[in-house]
């Protein structure tokens, strides 16, 4: 396995700047995952790195090797594509191999290879079947045991499990994550979808327009982003945004909302906001830390009288849409908490966990 | 049998009369054809005339294959052959060069195609008085390359398309695991295109095999065609006919043969994949 | 360095290296005649002359006043405007009579196919043994209604001669028209006609609001490979009449033809084929451009 540095690099589609200076580092043996919206360059980069596109400008380094200049079969990389990319005229045993017999592995070699590749991905009774008699799940795993029997140093995913329905992608999400823990390699791993982020990253590595947004650990970038954009980004149901102004309250500050209504600040979180009393400032609040209110009055929750418009239980939890402060906002709450809508309902807000964003610049306040 | 299942049988049997009537009406040429090549000179020549022969008589065969006629068949065998091999090497090479990397952009890909809009008679005049220049005249090679560079636009176009269809990623992956460009587009590229090749080699054999005008000028007597060869026995001269019949059989009997094997990779290669049958 | 390419560097002699035999080859066809055609076409040569003085305009000025060279060019548009469309009504009734399932429907296009194989040359001689005054079966045929023996001169007669053509002509390539409409008809979305059907839609409105907007583009390539290839007609023409009576059925290439290889009139019959070369391409860059606003 080897790690990845990536410096300054800059990479053009005729006019469009699709990658604007990306610097990165990868240590060897992590899972990173590249995730943005469509056109923020994250296939770009990975095909990038992997060769099969070139970089204008700035350096590509695989375990200390500069490889811009080479070709994609010299840079020892395996590569999972996202709709497959397997040879219909062979069987599942010869796209496996195919990438051993390029190598001209000797052939006593490539049976056991291909035979342990498969194993490890439960596919091993699929060697004599031809790619259109196999499902999409199976598809895909053929797909990475083709990647997976080449030892390579680097491995490249671009988003492979797009194409698969919901079910079948929690279960391929698990898979792909046991298998890294297994081989331990180094793994880099394209996805537009946060959720596959968020539970398979070592690191996060979240793009928009062609620049990295955050890079991070995954509950870094969740509990503490750095923008409006990472904030909004991770966690379903996205976070509410909520236009404020920031006024004093006591010997504390407090957010006035567009309605009168006051959120009180923890003082603790107050220490660096006092010179932006008294102009506007975003409220990001996640609807998990929305909840219902409770007896007594407990230190950083604050009330809110809200009356419910639209209710979409999903079993466990009910997700609520009311009113907040003028903005439609979403909070998750218990299923038995509320149910019916038009009702009004007495929630509290986790202002510990809220953070505050600087409309003029979109960074979150620390 | 309730009324709408009545009329939809009624239906279905003016459709099949239709359908067998309108078949009997194009074949009907191909049937006199090659009714004429079995019919002695009498019978030919019977007013009124008649539409069947009384036996299978193979008297004009034997005299086209005595005097080395039928050779003409032999000739427009090896020119199809070699300038069909041709054109599709160069041809999908090409094609895979405009197809993944847009080599020269829009303006050689129309340029290409404009070549096929080319009328013939204006290249085989130009072609005539170089080849005369260069001792071409009456050559295969001279013909052979003619041929290719006619198909060469319709072969271009239509691997154009068929490659455009096979996914970027199959290749992509291939050249991760170790393949070079080259080998990629042997190994990879030429198995997923199969279906578009085929429709394409059968549509540009049959154009070298059926052509007339460049044979007629770029040939004389090494290399004339059986196209050429039927027009030597136009001339009004009655016993004529059976030997224009009796070759035509020759010439045309391949090709239907041809035809009927690879019937459905047809649509595509005639629509010049406009349409993907 | 800014270049912004899809692809990387190294392949660049690649890509060049395989479109290179291909384009020397279609330089032969693509841009050699042109320049040779341009160059003799301002020079003198013809039967008798061979110097290769150049002579100016000459040979164009000829060209705008030679009545028998726009006589040409009349009798290729008429067979044209008339073939065509017959071709097409009929390609499309056939293509709608075999679109549902029938029994042996694979037979009979298979059967139908067949014309469009043979050789247009062969065509035209078969053409002529069916249209033969006393020894072919259509005079026979015409009779049996007449009721009485019928000597038509399909190949001399000067009101025959174009029916005789287009006939032949008509027989071989409407199948082909057939065969492309009937896959584009089978390619129509299902759904809309459906959803027409539900709205109360008849067949006829179905068919002219639905599904003929929908195989349109597949009938204007029909139509432009057709209508080229009719332009360029000779081996029909050359099997039946050989542009005869006198130069009654001449199209312009039989023209061409007739002027570069039986008068040997070089130069002139050069500047005739780059006139032909420059209407075709303007004709089919219009068309070009139209069909690309329509869609």
């Amino acid at each position: 396995m080897a790690d990845l540095r990536i410096s300054a690099l800059h990479k053009y589609y005729g006019n469009v700047h699709a990658v604007r200076g990306i610097d990165l580092e990868i240590p060897a043996g992590e899972f990173t995952v590249l995730v943005g919206p469509s056109g923020c360059g994250k296939s770009t980069l990975l095909r990038t790195i992997a060769g099969l596109e070139d970089a204008n400008e700035g350096t590509i380094e695989i375990g200390g090797q500069v490889v811009n200049h080479l070709p994609p079969r010299e840079r020892d990389i395996a590569m999972v594509f996202q709709n497959y990319a397997l040879y219909p005229y062979m069987k599942v045993f010869d796209n496996i191999a195919f990438g051993l017999r390029s190598r001209h592995t000797p052939k006593n070699e490539i049976e056991p290879r291909v035979r342990r590749a498969a194993q490890m991905l439960a596919i091993d009774h699929l060697l004599d079947r031809y790619p259109r008699e196999l499902s999409g799940g199976q598809l895909q795993r053929v797909a990475i045991g083709r990647a997976v029997v080449r030892s390579a140093r680097l491995y490249l995913f671009d988003e492979p499990l797009s194409n698969l329905d919901a079910q079948l992608r929690d279960e391929m999400r698990g898979e792909i994550k046991r298998l890294h823990q297994e081989l331990g390699k180094t793994m880099i791993y394209v996805t537009h979808d946060q959720v596959e982020a968020m539970t398979m990253a070592d690191r996060i590595v979240l793009l928009r327009d062609g620049i990295i947004e955050q890079a991070g650990a995954p509950l870094e970038l969740f509990e503490r982003p750095a923008t409006r954009y990472v904030a909004g980004f991770l966690g379903s149901p996205a976070m509410n945004f909520i236009d404020a102004n920031l006024v004093t309250a006591g010997d504390t500050l407090a957010l006035r909302l567009n309605d009168g209504a006051g959120l009180a600040l923890p003082q603790r979180r107050t220490a660096n906001l006092r010179t932006r009393v008294d102009r506007p400032v975003v409220l990001g609040v996640r609807p998990e830390h929305i909840g219902p209110a409770t007896q007594g009055e407990r230190p950083g929750l604050a009330r809110y009288t809200a009356i419910i418009e639209l209710l979409q239980p999903t079993g466990s939890r009910t997700y609520a849409t009311f009113d907040l402060g003028g903005t439609r906002a979403v909070a998750e709450l218990q299923a038995h908490d509320v149910s019916t809508i038009n009702q009004q309902i007495e929630l509290s807000i986790d202002m510990n966990r809220v953070v505050l964003i600087d409309p003029a610049t979109n960074r979150v306040l620390s | 049998m309730t009324p709408l299942a009545g009329r939809h049988r009624v239906r279905l049997c003016l459709r099949l009369v239709a359908a067998v009537a309108l078949t009997l009406i194009f074949m009907f040429p191909i049937y006199w054809l090659y009714m004429i090549s079995f019919k002695t000179a009498s019978e030919i020549y019977a007013f009124p005339p008649k539409w069947y022969p009384s036996s299978f008589n193979f008297d004009t065969y034997r005299v086209l294959f005595r005097d080395g006629d039928a050779a003409t068949v032999g000739n427009s065998l090896i020119v199809a052959f070699c300038s069909t091999a041709l054109a599709m090497f160069l041809g999908f090479i090409c094609a895979y060069s405009l197809a993944r990397f847009s080599t020269g952009g829009k303006h050689l890909a129309n340029w290409i195609i404009s070549q096929r809009m080319i009328p013939p008679i204006a290249v085989v005049f130009p072609i005539f008085l170089l080849y005369v220049w260069f001792g071409l005249v009456d050559t295969y090679v001279g013909v052979i390359l003619l041929y290719t560079a006619f198909n060469l636009p319709y072969v271009i176009w239509m691997m154009r398309s068929y490659i455009l269809d096979v996914p970027r990623a199959l290749e992509e992956s291939a050249l991760v695991d170790g393949y070079t460009r080259w080998q990629v587009l042997w190994k990879v590229l030429l198995p997923m295109c199969r279906a578009g090749l085929a429709a394409t080699t059968i549509f540009t054999f049959v154009f070298a095999w059926n052509d007339f005008i460049f044979a007629l000028v770029l040939t004389r007597t090494e290399v004339a065609t059986y196209t050429v060869q039927i027009t030597h026995y136009f001339g009004g001269q009655s016993n004529f006919w059976a030997k224009i019949s009796a070759m035509s059989v020759l010439g045309t009997l391949p090709i239907f043969v041809v035809t009927a094997f690879m019937q459905r990779y047809f649509v595509r290669g005639i629509s010049l994949g406009a349409v993907k049958g | 360095m800014r270049s912004g390419q899809r692809g990387t560097f190294r392949e660049r002699n690649f890509k060049y290296l395989l479109v290179g035999p291909a384009i020397f080859v279609l330089l032969l066809i693509g841009v050699f005649p042109l320049v040779y055609l341009l160059m003799v076409s301002f020079q003198g040569i013809t039967m008798t002359e061979t110097s290769t003085d150049f002579i100016g305009f000459a040979n164009y000025r000829q060209l705008f006043s030679d009545a028998r060279l726009w006589q040409a060019l009349l009798h290729t548009v008429i067979i044209t405007a008339i073939a065509l469309p017959i071709e097409l009504v009929l390609g499309l009734a056939m293509a709608q009579l075999f679109l549902d399932r029938l029994p042996g429907r694979a037979i009979f296009i298979a059967l139908l196919v067949l014309p469009v194989v043979v050789s247009p040359i062969v065509s035209g001689a078969t053409w002529a043994l069916l249209f033969n005054h006393r020894f072919g079966p259509i005079n026979q045929i015409i009779g049996w209604f007449m009721g009485r023996e019928t000597i038509l001169l399909w190949t001399i007669n000067p009101n025959l001669v174009y029916p005789a053509i287009i006939t032949a002509e008509i027989w071989q390539w409407t199948p082909f028209m057939f065969l492309l409409l009937l896959a584009a008809l089978g390619s129509v979305d299902r759904s809309q006609i459906e959803a027409a059907a539900i709205d109360g839609a008849g067949w006829w409105r179905t068919f002219f609001r639905i599904v003929l907007p929908a195989i349109a583009p597949v009938m204007t390539v029909a139509v432009l490979i057709r209508g080229l290839d009719l332009f360029r007609l000779f081996d029909i023409v050359w099997a039946l009449t050989q542009g005869g009576p006198g130069t009654l059925t001449e199209t312009i290439s039989v023209f061409t033809y007739i002027k570069g290889f039986r008068q040997f009139e070089t130069s002139y019959t050069a500047a005739v084929a780059l006139l032909v070369i420059v209407l075709l391409s303007t004709l089919v860059m219009y068309l070009l451009r139209r069909v690309e606003l329509a869609r």
